[in-house]
């Protein structure tokens, strides 16, 4: 039977990538340094991070309590905030003076000072002041030490506004409405116990994958570049189609390697730890294949740049913290300027960290995390576009650095 | 004395000549870390961040949820940005990231609070954010609690109670929060002040590291070494003495963005800021060697001092304090220069307190300084035998 020229033009194309993404898969299991960025970061540091990050919550602040009033009302006081779940009274003081140089050798993380007149205010009907002296050291601490003690002064307001509206002649239910006259309800969405892990680790896990992509795609191609004397890519033919398929070939072992890892990190970790995991494997697979296209072409559209194995790994450590901080989960993006806003739509990453944060704590289904999905896909054919067009402009130097430096004479197709 | 001062500065001169080879020297000395301290600086310029955009859903519409909705407008911390008919609307928008949370007004609110039938106001908000998530929690809780307490104090001036007594009665204890040391509860100052040295000390590794290895790798190594008289010490001082000067400088112009531009407050003045930087930046030349010497292979250096660098990130106690992590963490914690420089950082350059309270942590930034002697003559061994060691 004949095979018609389609055919036969399809089955070559098919073979080339496939022998494009042969090669790139050999050349990254050859190279020690590139399998332990493929493998062992992807693997261990989502481990390492949940370990780190296993306590989650700040319990048990030690804080000091400067005592000046020294009643059975101010004990009271102090007794509720030692209860709460935050704070831990290590000490009680009669001077602020005592606290501080408890402060300064570390034993105590924060102040708490009780005003002489405490219970004489409180018996008279005056208001009176209680303060909170943070340590600003961590913004956890901060937050433990204003949490609990704010639960423990509106309690024990409520306490005692019913209890004087009481001796003025109200009903106990009475009372209790006009200390309280609504009711509150306060609904975190997610991450309800402000665990730390649950903040970082999906941004950090999207964060990995996308950048061991770019520096592995970089570092074979900058390896590639130093062999070669004459400092090009590997391509055989110039043609536009032979450019794509060696490209598609390329993407394809990527594709491959960190179709498995997302599984992996985004999945089996999430599982093993307890993170928030409300998206199916589904939606998993729709938002993360175009994040693993994009990201990879945006590799090999950067790899062009490369030309040793170390500038990879310095564009690495330099992108990836202010990467973490432009994706806009730990700063708010309301505070962005229009400059950074705009930067971070260069990058995969931000709409992916986003996308799968809705998906895995929000439950957001599939039409409400439309706009990363399909900016993911946007990004994919602009980088694709992007690595075609560099790549090729790299064949074509290649071509007259070949005809001038070594007298090669290519064929022309 | 002479000659091993004369045979630093050839050194030295040797790698400054290297240096301006190749573009990459400049821009991982000087582009990305000036390039770094301004992306942070420009980032978080405003300090708090302001206006974070959330919804309502008033299914009261009376002239008391009005007031309600102008007064959480009016925070500096959020912005309606939309209303909305029903919850399950403003939950959608929530899980679209277009609101970071909302509030739902009850029907009869005003009505309900008259027949005092204690009525439910919810909020909602997203907490997969740190920062944003805890400033939301905050400042809706805030303005609620405010508008109960203006509830009980008009039904309790309406029973004929004097405002003074009404204030005390509805709200006998004020909770004052102050920070410690620090006068700005300025978000920004409190995470720049860290992330530059946590991004520097990135930079002062990978330097370090490509610098001594790149001559194993070009096979220059033997030649380096016999210009500094086949001492390794000499070799490396002269080597890295151009790096350790351009690192201080860039040191000194994040503490003057710092401390100048962003106004932070600091107790330590120029001298003691510069010699906290020499040793920050010497500390990190240190380890950078032992990284070296340990696997004197460029690749697999690289990778270490990469793990090493980022790891610091979270194990300097930065985002999530040391004292709450797991005990094995907590030693491998002080194994980070970046680390007893935060201690140094914030109780006597921040704080102003003496230097007897940060002792100990310049004690360990010295004894950074020795880590290299552990390995000093595998690397030698590693130089002299350069041909053997990097085969691509």
């Amino acid at each position: 039977m004949i095979k018609s020229n389609r055919q036969v033009r399809f089955s070559i194309g098919l073979h080339q990538i496939l022998a494009a993404m042969l090669q790139e898969i050999r050349m990254i299991g050859t190279d020690a340094g590139v399998l332990i960025i493929i493998l062992a970061v992807p693997v261990l540091y989502p481990v390492l991070y949940s370990f780190i990050y296993y306590p989650e919550v700040v319990r048990n602040l030690p804080v000091a309590v400067v005592d000046h009033s020294r009643t059975a009302v101010s004990r009271e006081y102090i007794r509720h905030l030692d209860a709460t779940p935050e704070i831990n009274v290590t000490c009680t003081t009669p001077t602020m003076e005592e606290a501080i140089s408890a402060f300064r050798r570390r034993e105590i993380r924060g102040i708490v000072s009780i005003p002489e007149s405490f219970s004489s205010d409180l018996a008279l009907g005056r208001q009176t002041t209680i303060s909170a002296y943070a340590d600003m050291e961590f913004f956890l601490y901060y937050k433990a030490l204003v949490s609990g003690t704010s639960f423990v002064t509106i309690d024990a307001n409520k306490n005692i506004q019913v209890r004087n509206l009481m001796d003025g002649g109200l009903t106990a239910e009475q009372a209790e409405i006009m200390a309280e006259p609504l009711t509150l309800s306060d609904n975190a969405m997610s991450n309800p116990s402000g665990g730390f892990a649950s903040y970082g680790i999906p941004a950090a896990l999207i964060l990995i994958i996308q950048q061991t992509i770019i520096l592995a795609i970089g570092i074979v191609a900058g390896t590639l570049r130093e062999k070669h004397p004459a400092g090009i890519l590997i391509v055989h033919d110039h043609r536009f189609a032979e450019t794509i398929r060696q490209l598609t070939g390329k993407a394809a072992a990527y594709f491959l390697v960190y179709s498995v890892l997302s599984i992996y990190m985004l999945k089996i970790i999430p599982g093993l730890f307890g993170y928030s995991d409300n998206l199916d494997f589904y939606e998993l697979v729709v938002l993360i294949s175009p994040f693993l296209l994009s990201s990879i072409f945006f590799g090999l559209a950067l790899s062009v740049f490369f030309r040793n194995r170390e500038s990879p790994m310095m564009l690495y450590l330099f992108t990836s913290i202010p990467l973490l901080f432009l994706s806009g989960i730990i700063w708010p993006l309301s505070g962005f300027s229009p400059l950074w806003l705009a930067v971070r739509e260069i990058f995969p990453s931000s709409d992916a960290m986003f996308g799968y944060i809705k998906m895995s704590a929000l439950a957001a289904d599939l039409t409400e995390t439309g706009r990363e999905i399909s900016n993911l896909w946007l990004k994919t054919f602009i980088c694709f576009v992007l690595a075609c067009v560099l790549y090729s402009g790299k064949l074509i130097q290649q071509k007259s650095k070949l005809k001038t430096g070594h007298g090669i004479q290519l064929q022309s197709g | 004395m002479k000659d091993t001062l004369f045979t630093i500065l050839q050194v030295a001169g040797r790698e400054i000549r290297r240096m301006t080879s190749r573009s990459m020297y400049l821009l991982v000395t000087i582009i990305f870390p000036v390039a770094t301290t301004l992306f942070f600086w420009s980032l978080m310029k405003e300090g708090v961040p302001n206006k974070m955009p959330v919804a309502v859903v008033d299914l009261d519409n009376t002239a008391l949820s009005a007031r309600l909705v102008r007064n959480i407008d009016a925070t500096p911390l959020s912005r309606v940005v939309s209303h909305l008919q029903s919850e399950s609307e403003a939950m959608s928008e929530l899980r679209k990231g277009n609101i970071y949370g909302f509030v739902v007004i009850p029907y009869n609110l005003q009505s309900d609070i008259l027949a005092s039938r204690k009525p439910v106001i919810s909020y909602y908000y997203q907490n997969s954010f740190l920062i944003a998530g805890g400033l939301m929690q905050n400042d809706l809780t805030y303005i609620l609690h405010t508008l109960s307490a203006g509830v009980s104090k008009q039904k309790l001036e309406a029973m004929g109670q004097d405002e003074n007594k009404v204030m005390a009665s509805i709200q006998p204890i004020v909770l004052d929060t102050h920070l410690l040391f620090n006068p700005f509860s300025n978000y920004s100052a409190y995470v720049t002040t860290i992330i530059l040295p946590i991004m520097l000390q990135l930079f002062i590794l990978l330097m370090t590291v490509y610098s001594i290895l790149i001559e194993i790798k070009e096979k220059t190594s033997r030649e380096w070494l016999r210009l500094s008289g086949k001492s390794l010490p000499l070799a490396l001082a002269g080597k890295l003495l151009p790096y350790t000067v351009i690192f201080v400088v860039i040191m000194m112009f994040q503490n003057f963005m710092l401390y100048k531009m962003l106004h932070i407050p600091q107790h330590a003045g120029f001298f003691g800021l510069a010699a906290v930087s020499v040793l920050f930046v010497l500390s990190y030349q240190a380890v950078g060697i032992f990284c070296a010497g340990l696997f004197p292979m460029m690749r697999h250096a690289l990778n270490l001092s990469a793990f090493y660098g980022i790891l610091a990130l979270s194990l300097c106690g930065f985002s999530f304090p040391v004292e709450y992590m797991p005990a094995v963490f907590q030693y491998w914690a002080e194994a980070f220069p970046v680390r007893h420089y935060m201690h140094i950082f914030q109780s006597q350059i921040l704080a102003g307190f003496g230097i007897e309270y940060s002792l100990l942590s310049y004690l360990f930034l010295m004894l950074f300084l020795f880590v290299p002697f552990a390995i000093l003559f595998r690397l030698k061994k590693a130089l002299i035998l350069q041909d053997s060691i990097e085969k691509v």
